[in-house]
Parts: C-alpha cells; sequence; structure tokens
C-alpha cells in the first residue's frame, strides 16, 4: 500500500535540501549512499559538484560558505568516506563555518557488525563537529535536517553531521517542512537576542576616558554579517580609534584605511603588536585571543581594561581574562554603541589620541613589512604586492593553503570587504586552498579566485584540479615555489640549528606539465622581470591555472613573535637575535 | 561551598577541598553521555564521580552530576563548555547557588572474623547512622548516605579495625538547589 504523502528517506533529505535553499553539494558516492545519488539522478534543482576525494568535498563546502555566507553542504558514503572528512570537520569547528555533512551508514541491523565501509561514525566526529546525529527513524529525518541547519547557522557556527543508515534512505515517512518546525531553543544557542546596555555605556565611558585605546577584531566579526563590518567601520571612523584584526578578521575593515594596523599576532604587523601591548583599553570585537595572537600570556597587554563581545560564551575569560564581556551578537552590539554614541551626542572630536596615534606612528616607521626586491630572484613578498596590485580592481577572492606563503599573503594582500579571504587559520590545514577555492568559484561563478599557495601544501589535494576542470571553473592556483616546507625550514632554522630534517620537497612535478595534463593552463615565472606578465596571462586566461612562482627559497616570514614571547619582543629580519631563554622555552611550544 | 548534607558530618573538612559538584540537566539522547565524558577527556579535564539518571520521563530529561577539581576559573570554563553542547539545557556549579544539598549513598560489605571487631563495625555503624541491608554469621552489609566526606570518614574508622575485609560501591555526589 503506498501513500502519496509518503517519501522515501533519500527523497525526504533532497525535499529539506531544497527547502533549505541549497543549490550546491559537494560529494562523493559510494555504497552507502546510493539511495540518495538516485535521488539526485531525478531531480535539477541542486547542482552536485564531484570531487576527487572526500577532503575535497568537505574544504570545497568550507570555502562555499566562507565566500558567500550560506551553509555549505557535503554528502560522503560511510566509513573511509566519511572518515576523509574529519580533518574538515574539525578545520570548520576551529574556524566557526557553518558546514552540513550527510555520510551514509551501513543498514541498521549491521551496524554494530563490522560490516564492509561501517565505521562509528558519530563516535568518530563527535568532538569535531558542534552536533553529529544518527538517524534511526526516517520519520525523525526531516526534523533532525531542519535543526542541523539551524545549529550550523546559529550562534558561533560550526560544522554539523547527520548520518543516515542505508535502510533509513530507503524507508518511507511524511515530510516536515521547515516552517512546520518549531526548534526547541536550548538546543540551538543563538546566543543572547538582548544588547547588553550597561555593557554598551560602560564601553563608551571607557573610550572617552582613554588614552591609548585599540580595537581587537576577529572572525566573529564575519560571522555576524555583513552589517557588523559596516558597523564596525562606523564606529572607528567615529572614534578614530585603530584597529588591528585578526587572520580571519581580515576584510572585516578596509585594509588600506589609515585607522587599519593591518594584522597582529605571531606574523602580525609591529605597530599592530606594540600597540597592543601598550593599549589601555583594549576592545575585542568577536576574537578569541589564540596563542598565536596573544603570545606570552603572563605579558600579554599587561596596562589595558579589556571589553569582549563575542556570541560564544565560552570564549570569555578561556586565556585572557577580560574585565567586561557581553554574548549578544556582534551587530547588534555595535549597532547600539553607534546609536548610543549618537543620541547622546558623543563627540569625540577633540578626543582624537593624537599621542597615541604620534607613538602608533613611530612604530610604522619601523616599516617591519619591508623587503628588499633584486633584479633576479623573486622575492615571496614581492610576488604577492604584484598580485596584489594586479588583480585589486577586479572582483576577487582568495583562498589560502598553509605556510609562509599564507602569512606573507595575510601581511601583503590587503581586503577591503568581508568574505573575500578564505584560509585556514584554527587548524593550519595544508592542501585547504585549493578546493576551498573550487567552492568559492561554486558560490561566486563571475569572480576571480585565486588560491595562494605552496608547492606542498598544494600537493597535498592537487586531485582537485580534475574538479575544476570538469566544472570549467576558472580558478587560479597561485604557487610560490621555494621547494621547501617554508614554515618548517624557518623554525628548523630559527629553532633547530639549521637542520632542515626532512623539510626538503623532493621530486616535485612540473607543475607546468602538470596542469597541461589536467586539461587545465600551467604558466611560470622564474624571475622577476617574468613576474607581471605571468600573473596578467594567469588571469587573463578563462580556465583553472596553475602559476608557479619560483621564489627565493631560504626567504623567512618576518616579522615574527617566536613561540614563548610576548607581543613587544617581534623580531624584524633575521638579523634580530631572539632572547636565548625565550628561545629555550618556545622551543617546546607549537 | 555552600552545599551542606542531608546528614549530620563528623567534620567539615569538605568545606575546604577545591572539589566542585556540577549538575547538568540534558535531553536523554543517544550519544549524550558520550559527549560530555569526551569533553571532559578532550580538554584535559577531570571527572571524580558521576551520576545519570532521567529524572523526566514525560520531558524525556536525564541529570548528570559530576564531581571535579579545578580552580574557579577551570570550572567556569567547564561549565560554559557544557552548555554549548546542543542536548544540554544547563549546567550549574553546586557551589555557586545559596543554599544546595547533596548526598551520597554507599554499600559496604563488611567480613569480619570475632566478636571484638563486630562490636566494633557495630559501634561505627551506629555512629554513623547505617543501615543495616543484610547481617550474617561473619559477613554485614551497611547503606550509608551523606555527603561524600562523610562516607569518607565512616571508611577511615573502619578501616582502624584490624584484620577485617571492605568492599564496597559509591553512588558519586548528586545534589540540589533550593
Amino acid at each position: 500500500m503506498t501513500n502519496e504523502n509518503e517519501f522515501t528517506g533519500a527523497d525526504i533529505l533532497l525535499k529539506a535540501l531544497k527547502d533549505q535553499e541549497v543549490d550546491t553539494i559537494f560529494g562523493y558516492p559510494g555504497g552507502a549512499v546510493l539511495p540518495i545519488y538516485d535521488a539526485i539522478f531525478g531531480q535539477n534543482f541542486l547542482k552536485h559538484v564531484l570531487v576527487r576525494q572526500e577532503a575535497g568535498a568537505v574544504h570545497a563546502a568550507e570555502g562555499y560558505a566562507r565566500s558567500s555566507g550560506k551553509v555549505g553542504v557535503l554528502l560522503v558514503t560511510s566509513g573511509p568516506g566519511v572518515t576523509n572528512v574529519v580533518t574538515g570537520l574539525t578545520d570548520a569547528l576551529m574556524d566557526s563555518i557553518p558546514i552540513v555533512c550527510i555520510s551514509g551508514q551501513v543498514p541498521s541491523h549491521l551496524i554494530g557488525t563490522d560490516a564492509f565501509q561501517e565505521c562509528d561514525t558519530t563516535g568518530i566526529t563527535r568532538p569535531c563537529t558542534k552536533h553529529n546525529y544518527l538517524v534511526k527513524d526516517v520519520s525523525k529525518l526531516s526534523e533532525t535536517i531542519h535543526e542541523a541547519f539551524k545549529i550550523a547557522s546559529s550562534g558561533r557556527p560550526g560544522p554539523v553531521l547527520i548520518d543516515i543508515p542505508k535502510d533509513v534512505q530507503f524507508a518511507k515517512s511524511k515530510y516536515i517542512s521547515k516552517k512546520d518546525i518549531s526548534f526547541r531553543e536550548h538546543r540551538i544557542k543563538a546566543g543572547s537576542k538582548n544588547v547588553d546596555k550597561i555593557f554598551v555605556e560602560e564601553l563608551v565611558n571607557h573610550i572617552k576616558k582613554s588614552e591609548r585605546p585599540i580595537f581587537y577584531v576577529g572572525g566573529g566579526c564575519l560571522n555576524s554579517g555583513h552589517q557588523a563590518s559596516q558597523e564596525l567601520i562606523k564606529l572607528v571612523n567615529k572614534t578614530n580609534i585603530p584597529i588591528t584584526t585578526t587572520l580571519h578578521g581580515l576584510g572585516c575593515f578596509p585594509g588600506e584605511d589609515k585607522s587599519s594596523l593591518g594584522m597582529l599576532g605571531m606574523h602580525g604587523n609591529y605597530e599592530a603588536n606594540l600597540a597592543m601591548n601598550k593599549c589601555d583599553l583594549m576592545i575585542n570585537v568577536g576574537a578569541r585571543f589564540d596563542d598565536r595572537v596573544t603570545g606570552r600570556l603572563d605579558a600579554f597587554s599587561p596596562d589595558s581594561i579589556k571589553f569582549h563581545i563575542d556570541i560564544d560564551q565560552s570564549s570569555i575569560n578561556k586565556n585572557v581574562k577580560v574585565n567586561f564581556h557581553t554574548n549578544t551578537d556582534i551587530t547588534l552590539t555595535l549597532k547600539e554603541i553607534n546609536s548610543f554614541i549618537d543620541s547622546n551626542n558623543i563627540d569625540f572630536g577633540d578626543k582624537d589620541y593624537s599621542n597615541w596615534w604620534g607613538q602608533i606612528n613611530e612604530w610604522r616607521k619601523k616599516e617591519c613589512l619591508h623587503y628588499e626586491q633584486g633584479d633576479e630572484v623573486i622575492k615571496p613578498q614581492h610576488a604577492i604586492s604584484r598580485l596584489y596590485e594586479l588583480t585589486k580592481q577586479k572582483d576577487t577572492f582568495v583562498t589560502t593553503e598553509v605556510g609562509q606563503h599564507q602569512m606573507w599573503a595575510a601581511q601583503y594582500y590587503k581586503f577591503s570587504k568581508p568574505n573575500r579571504w578564505i584560509t585556514s587559520g584554527g587548524l593550519g590545514t595544508m592542501g585547504f586552498g585549493m578546493p576551498a577555492a573550487v567552492g568559492a568559484q561554486m558560490a561566486n561563478p563571475d569572480s576571480l579566485v585565486i588560491d595562494i599557495a605552496g608547492e606542498a601544501s598544494f600537493l597535498m589535494n592537487i586531485q582537485e584540479i580534475a574538479t575544476a576542470v570538469q566544472y570549467k571553473l576558472p580558478i587560479k592556483i597561485f604557487i610560490l615555489n621555494n621547494e621547501y616546507m617554508g614554515m618548517v625550514r624557518q623554525w628548523q632554522e630559527l629553532l633547530h640549528g639549521s637542520r632542515y630534517s626532512e623539510s626538503y620537497v623532493d621530486a616535485l612535478p612540473d607543475f607546468k606539465k602538470l596542469a597541461e595534463s589536467f586539461n587545465a593552463v600551467g604558466v611560470r615565472a622564474k624571475n622577476v622581470s617574468e613576474l607581471d606578465d605571468t600573473i596578467n596571462e594567469m588571469i587573463s586566461i578563462d580556465r583553472p591555472v596553475i602559476a608557479d612562482i619560483w621564489v627565493d627559497k631560504k626567504e623567512n616570514c618576518f616579522p615574527m613573535i617566536p613561540s614563548g614571547a610576548a607581543h613587544h619582543e617581534m623580531l624584524l629580519s633575521k638579523y634580530d637575535k631572539e632572547n636565548p631563554e625565550n628561545q629555550e622555552k618556545g622551543k617546546v611550544l607549537v | 561551598m555552600s552545599s551542606t548534607s542531608v546528614y549530620p558530618t563528623p567534620i567539615n573538612a569538605f568545606k575546604q577541598s577545591k572539589r566542585s559538584v556540577l549538575s547538568v540537566i540534558v535531553d536523554n539522547e543517544p550519544g549524550i553521555l558520550a559527549r560530555i565524558v569526551g569533553l571532559f577527556s578532550g580538554r584535559g579535564y577531570n571527572i571524580e564521580a558521576l551520576n545519570v539518571t532521567v529524572v523526566d520521563v514525560k520531558k524525556n530529561l536525564s541529570r548528570i552530576t559530576i564531581e571535579t577539581l579545578g580552580e574557579e576559573k577551570v570550572i567556569s570554563q567547564i561549565i560554559a563548555q557544557l552548555e554549548k553542547l546542543v542536548p544540554v539545557h544547563s549546567a550549574t556549579n553546586l557551589a555557586y547557588l545559596s543554599e544546595s544539598y547533596e548526598a551520597e549513598i554507599c554499600l559496604v560489605k563488611i567480613e569480619f572474623e570475632n566478636e571484638e571487631q563486630d562490636q566494633k563495625i557495630l559501634n561505627f555503624a551506629d555512629i554513623y547512622r547505617s543501615r543495616t541491608v543484610q547481617k550474617r554469621q561473619n559477613v554485614v552489609v551497611y547503606e550509608i548516605s551523606g555527603t561524600s566526606e562523610r562516607i569518607n570518614k565512616f571508611l577511615d574508622d573502619l578501616d582502624t579495625i584490624g584484620g577485617i575485609k571492605v568492599e564496597l560501591v559509591r553512588s558519586g555526589p548528586i545534589g540540589l538547589g533550593i
């Protein structure tokens, strides 16, 4: 007996995805998801992007989510399919990226029998997701999917996984649409809807009193939406307070604005780190006092009153004790601060912090990002600077892999808008950038998407170039090729007596020929005179391009706060000597 | 520490200790205990004792009571992390409530050899108002309740009796605020 109001689990999944306005899904088929793939075959609202390895699917979903502000979705099979996405789920958890992962599972009656391609998916992914589900009853499927999307995108966003046994994909039930689901408040963790007026008033009073204030802005500002960034710009312009951003905060505030001190932290700008060290008022907007940012904790910004806006309660007082905090959404809070200032006619006109800016401008004179570009060998910094100059007029998204090239990209590529910079910060996942570029290009088909890469990271997910070719995604892989795992080599030079143990990448492929073998295009710049032409050629080609840029093999990434050192103990160049005591302590840190 | 025992306790040492008892209300669903235990092990916290039971069948709620050690900063972080878990309704440090009570239950089986030992055991059992569950020729089972400290003290006292054999099971502390 068939009931026309009943649908198979696979069809319910598709209906729910449509209801959630999902138009793109990254995936790889396998035995335990065949019913879902069969349902995908018979529809046309959902574009499926076939990746070449599941790790590619999860990073592509991250790139899609970061560049679009929507939830990224992926579909993988049981066993190895889902264990391959564990790294990406952890990456999304660390960097607060909303994704939903659908995984197939062996049929219910085989669970626990060590069946073919069975693994304890919910067990394995429990610590690397915001939440996960094993759906054993098809009647719970609609509700579970809608709750998963809600949880992934609410409060502090993150990855959610739904494991669906094969028999549940075949079983039939009614579909419950999104609008008919009432979410249980305690499960959504959306943060407070009410602005903390006392916090706002205290903050404005402290801004009035302070002599050396600073904004310290992180990825939370990004996750709060574009309006957060608009409100932030308003507030900075009103108050003339300097602003520094974390790696993920880049783009929340225009990088070329006079109030921007650039990125802070281990490879942050000298002026940004010194200002953090000497400030008397720190306003943290959606940043989490990460160890890459704070340096040695006992010497972190010793004289400041600290305000912290973060939707995640567990970020408050975790690493650094703050004086005032609020768990309300950043957009709402910044809006309230702006309107409080306006409605009370508070004028910061006479309070222009001229002494503070004078001091900051002294620090700026150090020109911490200065480098000498000779006539022959391309300096990696120069390659990024030229890439920026030649692409800044375009509608550009930049993804990165992990290592020296990533830090140089953060230092020399300036972002004026949020969501244009897609990088793996918390987990530091090599191999992230290329699949993330695939995702970003799917979400923004008419934009220029560049993966700034190192040759070692690129090799980790190189198979995804085939995905880019298949879907005609004209992504650009801009490899700063120094034949080393550059950041590993740099640490070995600084901390391990230049013993370059296993950090030389021998037997590299010819990236130009490699591109051609995938039916992509390869270009190369061997010296500085070829650089601009190569970049221009890369941009002009409407197909996937691998640009192999040969850069100085021995260049190190400066400035640098060595592990275990404090903000004011930065090294500006290889000629700066590190305090030997810090060096010994730093060795044991990461 | 504002928790008080439902039974009188011979000493009050418990008040100075750095232990905390956390009371967590959760949706009773598969994997919730694993989430909580995983949070503790993954972030390097200790579980000294753990108790899990359904407390509301209609609303499908369980109460999980966790005894843990740590300074105030760590306990606050644990609570914030617990409250981030999707099925968690609330996590409360009983010490932060203005008034809370806690109790633990312990079953002790004592094997003894002679009259003198029996008398001493009886004496302690009486002081601590233990309930006799079963008594045979050379073995007695008591049930004792109260704060964990009270039970510790009882066990310490039993320890002073030479030549007896003790086997026991403890529920771990449970607590409730008023």
